[in-house]
């Protein structure tokens, strides 16, 4: 007699669904984890070209300089450096040479990290200092990060001149690398 | 299981990111013109003209040591060293350039220049009014970074109308090249 009428109670689950559909419309709440990986990053621009020239007739130095614009990110732990390498010494044949120690720079006015000190001579086989970041450096927008956007460092270039050379125009390559960690 | 899967392989990710180092490069083309120059040193900043002989047996000499600095251009380049008087021996009754005492006298001068110069030939006689020469050196002619030397023997006539005492007169090097 304790049988259930279990036609009888699948007709009334039937029915308690169909009552807790609302009669028109829906709404709703999901949430999806949304997670960004920021890396250290730089990035840097500069002139396609630079001119050394000399004052004078007395065998002064070439001098001429250059602005190096960058970006960077460092992580609290990392750090940062822009180095340049002279990838292609003065050619033709018959002029200074990097490679010989003919060419040399000086570092400032770094807007962000610290600038090279002292003179530095470039080289054509290793990497040369130009600027050191420092760890939690950013680029713009203020606050814990610098003011400017992009930075900026400046490079003022001495070449030898030495009455060797023979007369003519010479060009060399120099490539800036900026790392961040 | 997935739970912890998830977690780990975050943890994983966000190390990856930390350690990756970002690089970039740029590069310039750094250009310069060498054209012709030339200077020049005087390295004997005074010289002392003066003679051995006590009978006007010999004249008054002495030298004068300089180093000089040029380039030239490749094709059609040229260059001189020359000096001039412009000043003259000073004091009455002495040895002058300008106006000499005595027909014969002379401040006179023996040339010495290295190479890539070649050296005036002959005694040539200072002048006071014209520069006169020294050295000269052609196209694509070029000294060594240290200077190349170059020097002037002079000699000066010991006229017994020349007033004893002592006399200065200055000489000027002018060098030039193209």
């Amino acid at each position: 007699m304790k049988r259930a009428n279990l036609g009888g109670s699948k007709s009334w689950l039937c029915l308690l669904t169909l009552a807790m559909i609302p009669a028109s419309g829906s709404t709703g709440t999901g949430s999806q984890s949304l997670t960004a990986t920021i890396n250290p990053v730089g990035s840097l621009t500069v002139p396609a070209s630079a001119n050394l020239t000399t004052v004078g007739t007395t065998f002064h130095p070439f001098t001429g300089s250059l602005t190096v614009s960058y970006k960077a990110r460092t992580t609290p732990v990392g750090g940062g450096s822009i180095t340049v390498n002279v990838s292609s010494d003065f050619s033709p044949s018959g002029g200074p040479s990097a490679a010989g120690g003919a060419l040399a720079y000086t570092c400032s006015a770094a807007t962000l990290g610290t600038a090279c000190s002292g003179s530095q001579t470039a080289s054509t086989t290793v990497q040369t200092p130009v600027l050191t970041l420092p760890a939690s450096a950013c680029t713009g927008g203020g606050g814990a990060c610098s003011s400017q956007n992009p930075n900026s460092v400046n490079l003022s270039f001495t070449l030898t001149d030495s009455p060797a050379y023979a007369t003519g125009t010479y060009s060399a390559r120099l490539t800036f690398t900026i790392s961040a960690t | 299981m997935i739970r912890y899967a998830t977690i780990f392989a975050c943890c994983l990710l966000a190390l990856t990111g930390l350690a990756q180092a970002q690089n970039s490069t740029g590069t310039t083309t750094l250009s310069v013109a060498v054209g012709p120059e030339a200077a020049l040193t005087v390295t004997t900043g005074t010289t002392t003209l003066a003679t051995a002989s006590t009978t006007f047996g010999a004249p008054f000499t002495g030298n004068t040591s300089l180093l000089y600095f040029i380039r030239t251009t490749k094709t059609g380049g040229t260059g001189t060293l020359t000096l001039k008087i412009t000043s003259d021996f000073a004091g009455t009754g002495g040895p002058s350039v300008t106006t000499p005492p005595s027909t014969g006298d002379a401040l006179t001068y023996a040339c010495t220049v290295s190479t890539p110069g070649t050296a005036c030939t002959g005694s040539q006689t200072a002048s006071t009014s014209a520069a006169t020469p020294l050295g000269t050196w052609g196209a694509a002619a070029n000294s060594i970074k240290a200077g190349n030397a170059a020097s002037v023997a002079w000699s000066l006539t010991d006229d017994p109308v020349y007033a004893t005492g002592t006399y200065t007169a200055t000489a000027t090097f002018t060098i030039a090249s193209t």
